[in-house]
């Protein structure tokens, strides 16, 4: 005590108790958007990682193929949505073994659904986007929110730039705020070049006005079984990924240089 | 600044600008009024639009009302656009370090003297100006404006396509936002004449 | 807990306001005037903090009253409402500023129309057909959205308002007891009885 008076008491720090948080979650910003057509979808995303101001690379794939049919974007938290995809393609790979088979398009998303729920109280960050080809052979987006609410659409924008991206589709895709000339309506799917065009605007203007964007362009384009390759002819940069020749779904990847700054 | 909601957009034309606001007043969720225009005439063929907290909105409405009268008596001419730009950012900056929450947009046409050319300008609370040469927005919705604006808008319009690219642009924006709607009022400013139209928006 | 109402006509502007003056959970008074006549066509119901509230009207008023006597007319509703909305303004930014939300009624004698302006303590001013104050606005906006009508006779204006208080009475937690009722129309500013 006698010790203790010795100082005056501004020098005196009683020993408090401290507290240390971890916090277990980031954002690594990026913007992904997809978009369904007749007898095809689109499933598009930057490849910039960021954290903060700092880029930690240009190149991390936010876009992954699950089956010939079926491809997943995930946005958020970037070590979430890795772990996220490695566990779907596991569940898928299983199935696969189990059924001879690949999952349908509507049965993984709903295994989405239940794979996010699952951790309702200790969520994946993520924002998923599902797309493909339904086995009825239309083209199919499934959006869905960290915690597993989705639903079917014909188009989403997800991420950092999705409030950038989303009105501009809303005009675009569905005509929001646009009357059809007299007697004429507006049609329910884009035709697929429109689409690509559409993508690719929407990139270079989210690039254009959001830091977290750009890099590069990553889009997949699936096509349904027997579809020809209508608008796709004459496109740059458009590489195959399924066995040219198969008769089942085929599967395309467009890149495409953003601005790096 | 989410007090209030609104948010207002200015574009560039073929000799003409553009610029809206949409019309809800709110207080928090609440929608007050939806008759609250935020786009204001400077001079013939300058207007300013305010976004932010509406009591400051109509407060600067007063003040630059009469600062403007004050350099036409003394100068004894309008307004150049560049200069009242100047204007509106020394106005807010004199209020540094306890700000007017409002984000200013000026758009108008130079005076023939100086060629009758298109003029938009931004600033933010303190008044630090954005001179863009293609379109400036502000307000809750504005990351939705950024957006769209950036994938509709295009060089050297004409007054009517300008007035199709700025009311698209801004009612998609705001449809995407809670507080901000509830219709719009569009100015078409050209040499020879001011076009102003309201338009019907959701009223969600 | 303090509600106020106010909805325009065909040619005239009524506010209700409720009568109790609370201080935490004790009703002090039941027969509180919290609408102020402030000139032969012009009213202004008025809630906020205790103190502010009357204190802010009184100088209204005074005022108002004073610029009567110095120009020989009233300020018609608009450019009073405008006023008012300064003084709030300008009061924010000082070193105490008035907290006091209002709902100002007038009738223009010159171009024979009613007028009604949502006031708040920021000095933000709306110019509505029909407005409210209070935790009230959150239900009786909705009645008026469905049931004003701008070409309405007294005779319904009043209906709307009895349908408006009605509501608060159901819905709102503490009872406000009786609402004070004032008119403004080409015959002025007076109280009336629902």
């Amino acid at each position: 005590m006698s010790d203790l008076m010795a100082h005056p008491y501004h020098q005196y720090h009683p020993q408090q108790p401290q507290q240390r948080q971890f916090n277990p979650y980031t954002e690594n910003g990026g913007t992904i958007l997809a978009i369904a057509g007749a007898d095809f979808s689109v499933i598009a995303g930057d490849t910039r990682q960021s954290e903060g101001y700092s880029i930690q690379t240009r190149y991390a794939p936010k876009v992954f193929k699950l089956t010939d049919k079926a491809v997943l974007a995930v946005n958020g938290f970037a070590a979430d949505g890795n772990m996220f995809v490695k566990k779907v393609k596991q569940r898928l790979e299983w199935y696969r073994h189990a059924h001879s088979k690949d999952m349908p398009l509507r049965a993984i998303a709903r295994m989405i659904q239940t794979m996010l729920y699952a951790q309702r109280f200790f969520p994946y960050y993520v924002y998923n986007i599902l797309g493909g080809i339904e086995e009825d052979g239309t083209g199919a987006v499934y959006s869905f929110d960290p915690v597993g609410s989705y639903e079917r659409e014909a188009c989403r924008a997800a991420g950092a730039a999705s409030a950038l991206v989303q009105p501009f589709l809303d005009n675009q895709i569905y005509f929001k705020n646009q009357t059809p000339a007299l007697g004429s309506a507006h049609p329910t799917h884009l035709p697929l070049r429109h689409v690509v065009e559409l993508v690719i605007d929407s990139f270079t203007g989210a690039t254009e006005r959001h830091i977290e964007v750009g890099d590069s362009l990553e889009m997949y384009i699936v096509l349904a079984r027997g579809r020809s390759l209508q608008g796709l002819e004459g496109l740059k940069d458009v590489r195959e990924l399924s066995t040219p020749g198969s008769n089942g779904e085929r599967l395309f990847v467009l890149r495409k240089p953003l601005k790096r700054d | 600044m989410q007090i209030n909601g609104g948010s207002v957009i200015a574009m560039v034309g073929k000799n003409c600008v553009a610029i809206a606001s949409d019309l809800r007043l709110g207080n928090q969720a609440l929608t007050v009024a939806t008759n609250f225009e935020k786009v204001f005439p400077v001079t013939d063929r300058i207007y300013l639009g305010m976004a932010g907290l509406a009591t400051d909105v109509l407060t600067l409405r007063e003040r630059f009302r009469f600062r403007v009268n004050m350099y036409t008596i003394k100068e004894e001419r309008e307004i150049e656009p560049e200069t009242f730009a100047h204007l509106v950012s020394s106005t807010l900056y004199e209020r540094r370090f306890g700000p007017y929450f409002i984000e200013p947009i000026i758009a108008g046409i130079t005076s023939p003297a100086k060629g009758s050319k298109p003029f938009i300008a931004g600033a933010d609370l303190i008044g630090c100006l954005n001179f863009a040469k293609d379109f400036v927005v502000v307000g809750t919705a504005s990351d939705e404006l950024f957006g769209i604006a950036e994938g509709l808008w295009e060089p050297d319009l004409e007054p009517e396509d300008l007035f199709e690219t700025i009311s698209q642009t801004f009612l998609n924006a705001v449809d995407r936002d809670a507080f901000s709607g509830w219709g719009a009022i569009v100015h078409i400013i050209t040499p020879e004449k001011v076009i102003t139209r309201k338009l019907q928006a959701r009223m969600d | 807990m303090e509600c106020q109402v106010a909805l325009t006509g065909k040619g005239y502007v009524l506010v209700a306001a409720d009568t109790v003056a609370a201080r935490s959970i004790v009703k002090m008074k039941h027969d509180e005037d919290k609408i102020k006549v402030l000139g032969s066509h012009l009213l202004m119901s008025y809630s906020g903090e205790p103190g502010d509230t009357v204190q802010f009207a009184e100088y209204i008023e005074r005022n108002l009253r004073l610029h009567q006597i110095r120009y020989l007319q009233p300020l018609r509703p608009s450019p009073a409402a405008a006023w008012i909305r300064r003084q709030l303004a300008d009061s924010l930014r000082s070193r105490s500023p008035y907290s006091v939300n209002l709902l100002v009624g007038g009738y223009d004698i010159a171009t024979s129309e009613p007028h009604l302006y949502w006031v708040d303590y920021l000095g933000t001013l709306a110019h509505v057909p029909y407005a409210a104050q209070g935790y009230g606005s959150y239900f009786v906006l909705s009645l008026l959205d469905r049931y004003h009508n701008p070409e309405a006779t007294l005779e319904e204006g009043i209906e709307t308002l009895k349908r408006c208080i009605a509501e608060m009475e159901k819905r709102l937690i503490v009872g406000l007891g009786k609402f004070k009722v004032k008119i403004v129309d080409k015959d002025g500013a007076r109280e009336i009885e629902l």
